[in-house]
């Protein structure tokens, strides 16, 4: 079916460009009231999720006819589906799918974006997002006494991620929540070497039979070593088990819980005291695909009911952000003792993108950095001497982009301050 | 039609390479046209120097804000006018407020209630630009139309830049007429056939007293925003009638004891979608609310400047509504759903979910008149949709219309939508038939001269006003590359 299944959500735009803003109501002034980082930065209509879905329906109509410009467009989006959340508060119509869809066409044709091509060729050889990474996946927790979880029965198996398992500057986020899950007493495992990409950032770069074949691995170890509940750090990560996997129905029982959550459920259940103070006044930035696109899978299969109204026999349930995962990562920071939590104007599901999503943060590295120091900006304008976030993705473009920018802000990923606290 | 190259480069040397497009891949994003190529000017200096180009190369232009409408022949020159998003200055003393255009109104509107003032939001939503000429939800007592443009900048059909008002004579944007050219009929013509050609630049528009919260208490997640606690001091109520003379009544006496900060007179259809997350729940809340109405009806909302004003405003309305046999909508006294369509109406200005979310398209009839007198029109052509939703070709909102007044007045809008599918042709040509024969029962029993009605017939019945706005034009544009039609939203 592909792009052919949205053509009546493609047509149904008016091009009100409520896609281009935060929700209405949500509005608190001329700043920060954009919510779609392709159409801030290019301006043309045609990088804004209307313009996309207008594009989508003539071409469906007319052919493909790929030109640079379209394939600019294509690629310089960070499918943070921050437009649908803005559509969706009135409209009843599929955003994302029909934009993910329609890059996923221009692979299929390929159309391709010669970064991301590097990016997935790494993937099928070395099975992770990390071209020219170096060393063995599980080498960071050498000497940290960590249960394998391939060899030993645990609870919880605790999914790395790629980022954090290879980048040097990141593996402290791995170390910080192995520390936090000893600390509270959990019996937890990694899969260390056998660890493999759980392959979300290659749906989102158009890649699916590349993301299947990883989901597919993954869930093969996770059903052998008889794990029933992954913890991930990475809010990508998160998104591909809780997600996708339920998604393409390979997910069946497993629990997937994203670090912040399970905390959450440690501290409240008393398992997880954070008494050392951390003084600092620091706001949260909400990852797309922890917050509005973490939000459970609805299986759903009917028909459109022919006739006056857009409405569907059953009635199509639209995943319009509300039941991302928004409060626990703020009440974990909320209890930590001298932390000054603050919020911005861009939350929860109308968040602003970090802006290293749908492979953007290799394909143009300099629009990822952008989108990075337009949230930058508003983070230091609420006060905060510090920016948290909870995906080591977020963490590393926000570094880039305050690194070239000389901000004084500071990042941490919420691990590393409850580690301080604990 | 695409650019040659030496033109094109003349118009990129304007506004720089990032910002100016041919590909024909980003023209369906805009409309289903091949235009020339789509520009965005970051300035009125920009503006000034692509319009005098088009005259130099005889290149058709129009300009748009957020693009939600408009009329585009092809082949021309789209001024995206994206990169105009300024609020340029806001005068609490003489209560105006400079916009350029692609500020829109939510954002001029949040701005505007930190300071205790407010404007006329159109009913296209808050979504569109701040700029717009039009009427909305407010209008009772933010008034409509050209009441609200102060002074204007315009760069003319020919690349002059024209300021009117105070500013013609001044820097000063406090008034649209005067000290200083007064050509208000020229540059807020919306009567057919078209509006003011050329581009506007930066607009006054005139602010009003906001007797509301600075911020309004929003708590919950999309699509169901509720209000925490019901602002001090205001009100939301729905009250239907057992005629439409008795609704009139409460109506005209509501305006007489100027105590509504708005008064919608939305019918039930309009009501469920506001207050709704879906289609399906919109279907099944009009359903509800349909049994409950008694007959046509107005919502209400009240805001006083202190609890005794208040407390003085409600009773007017609670007595006026008595007298005319109006009762309360139940279901809207809940606080959750009264704070839902309180925002919606003043925050949203309604708008997409009760025009677009049901079908996909509508098609309307607005009308500016004397009230009483649009409404009996308007009851005919409810009744004239009944067929088309019997056949099932439009969305079955009762046939109901909908219009408010204005400056508290007999003065006011009506509209009636019919809502479709535009992936259905039989719909839309099935609603365009609708539309033209409401719109010539209008002029041919003399109820009013709709702006979409049959321009042969009206004009010369109104002392051939249509030759000479043709006239106006011409002179205004003599190389033709400002077409009329559509409007700046």
């Amino acid at each position: 079916m592909g792009l052919e299944q949205y053509k009546g959500d493609m047509e149904m735009c008016c091009r009100c460009s409520a896609c281009k803003f935060i929700p209405m109501q949500k509005v608190k002034g001329h700043q920060y009231a954009y919510v779609c980082p392709s159409i801030s930065r290019y301006n043309f209509h045609a990088y804004s999720a209307g313009g996309r879905l207008n594009i989508g329906a003539a071409m469906l109509k007319d052919g493909m006819k790929y030109t640079d410009k379209l394939l600019d467009i294509v690629y310089n989006c960070q499918l943070c589906g921050a437009c649908g959340v803005s559509c969706n508060y009135a409209m009843d119509m599929e955003v994302l799918e029909p934009i993910n869809e329609f890059r996923i066409k221009c692979v299929e044709d390929k159309k391709t974006h010669p970064a991301l091509d590097k990016i997935i060729a790494n993937l099928k050889k070395q099975g992770s997002m990390i071209p020219g990474a170096k060393g063995k996946r599980g080498a960071w927790a050498a000497g940290l006494k960590i249960k394998d979880a391939t060899k030993e029965k645990v609870d919880v198996l605790y999914h790395v991620g790629c980022l954090t398992s290879y980048d040097k500057n990141l593996q402290k986020l791995a170390k910080a929540t192995a520390k936090i899950l000893q600390k509270a007493g959990v019996n937890f495992g990694i899969a260390g070497d056998a660890e493999m990409c759980c392959g979300g950032r290659a749906y989102q770069m158009g890649y699916p039979k590349e993301f299947l074949n990883q989901a597919k691995k993954n869930m093969a170890m996770i059903k052998k070593a008889g794990v029933k509940t992954v913890v991930t750090s990475c809010a990508d990560g998160y998104q591909a088990f809780k997600v996708l996997y339920d998604r393409f129905d390979l997910k069946g029982e497993l629990k997937v819980l994203h670090i912040s959550e399970y905390i959450d459920k440690l501290i409240r259940d008393g398992k997880l005291k954070p008494r050392r103070k951390v003084e600092m006044a620091a706001t949260y930035h909400d990852p797309c695909r922890l917050g509005r696109l973490g939000e459970p899978w609805v299986h759903w299969e009917g028909k459109k009911i022919p006739g006056d109204r857009f409405v569907f026999d059953p009635p199509k349930p639209y995943r319009r952000g509300a039941n991302g995962v928004y409060e626990p990562p703020r009440d974990v920071l909320k209890a930590i003792p001298g932390l000054k939590f603050t919020e911005m104007t861009r939350i929860k599901e109308y968040s602003w993108c970090c802006g290293a999503g749908g492979g953007v943060i290799e394909s143009n590295p300099e629009f990822a950095k952008w989108t990075a120091r337009e949230r930058i900006e508003e983070a230091v304008s609420t006060g905060a001497e510090a920016l948290v976030t909870a995906c080591p993705w977020c963490e590393k473009i926000f570094n880039e982009a305050i690194k070239e920018s000389g901000s004084s802000l500071k990042v941490y990923d919420i691990v590393e301050l409850v580690e301080k606290a604990i | 039609m695409a650019l040659k190259k030496d033109v094109y480069k003349e118009f990129e040397s304007v506004v720089g390479e990032e910002n100016i497009c041919d590909d024909p891949a980003i023209m369906p994003a805009y409309y289903s046209n091949k235009f020339a190529a789509v520009i965005l000017p970051g300035n009125t200096a920009e503006v000034q120097a692509v319009v005098k180009l088009c005259n130099k190369h005889k290149l058709v232009f129009r300009p748009i804000c957020t693009g939600w409408s408009g009329m585009f022949p092809p082949d021309i020159i789209l001024m995206d006018l994206r990169r105009m998003n300024h609020i340029i200055e806001i005068n609490e003393k003489n209560m105006y407020a400079v916009v350029e255009p692609y500020v829109i109104s939510s954002q001029l509107q949040a701005e505007l209630f930190k300071r205790g003032l407010n404007f006329c939001i159109k009913g296209a939503g808050t979504n569109c630009t701040a700029m717009l000429r039009g009427h909305g939800h407010m209008d009772q007592t933010t008034s409509g139309d050209d009441r609200n443009h102060l002074a204007i900048e315009w760069v003319t059909p020919e690349g002059d830049i024209v300021r009117s008002g105070a500013l013609g004579s001044s820097d000063e944007w406090f008034c649209g007429d005067g000290p200083g050219p007064s050509i208000r009929s020229i540059l807020t013509s919306a009567v057919p056939p078209g509006v003011t050609p050329g581009v506007f630049t930066k607009a006054a528009v005139k602010l009003y007293h906001w007797p509301g919260p600075s911020e309004f208490p929003i708590a919950g997640h999309s699509p169901k925003y509720v209000l925490s606690e019901i602002p001090a001091n205001m009100m939301a109520r729905y009250y239907s009638f057992p005629s439409v003379e008795k609704m009139w009544q409460a109506e005209i006496g509501l305006g007489e004891a100027e105590v509504c900060y708005e008064l919608m007179g939305f019918n039930a259809a309009m009501v469920a979608a506001n207050i709704t997350t879906c289609n399906e729940e919109d279907e099944a809340m009009f359903n509800c609310l349909n049994k409950e109405v008694q007959g046509p009806g107005f919502f209400v909302i009240i805001a006083g400047n202190s609890p005794a004003d208040f407390a003085y405003k409600k009773k007017v309305l609670e007595k006026i509504v008595e007298e005319a046999g109006g009762k309360s909508l139940k279901t809207l006294e809940d606080p959750e759903l009264e704070g839902i369509i309180m925002c919606q109406c003043i925050r949203i200005s309604a708008s997409i979910r009760e025009t677009f979310r049901p079908g996909g398209a509508f098609n309307s009839i607005p009308i500016m008149g004397q009230r009483d007198l649009t409404i009996k029109w308007a009851i005919g052509a409810g009744e004239a949709k009944k067929p088309l939703i019997e056949k099932g070709l439009i969305v079955d909102d009762g046939g109901a219309f909908f219009g408010w007044g204005v400056e508290q007045g007999h003065l006011g809008k009506t509209e009636i939508f019919c809502k479709y599918s535009p992936s259905n042709p039989t719909a839309k040509a099935a609603v365009e038939t609708w539309q033209r024969e409401q719109n010539r029962r209008a002029f041919e029993e003399r109820y009013f001269a709709s702006t979409m009605g049959p321009q042969d017939e009206i004009g010369p019945a109104l002392c051939n006003y249509s030759q000479w706005w043709s006239k106006v034009v011409k002179a205004l544009d003599p190389n033709g590359v400002s077409p009329e039609g559509g409007s700046l939203v």
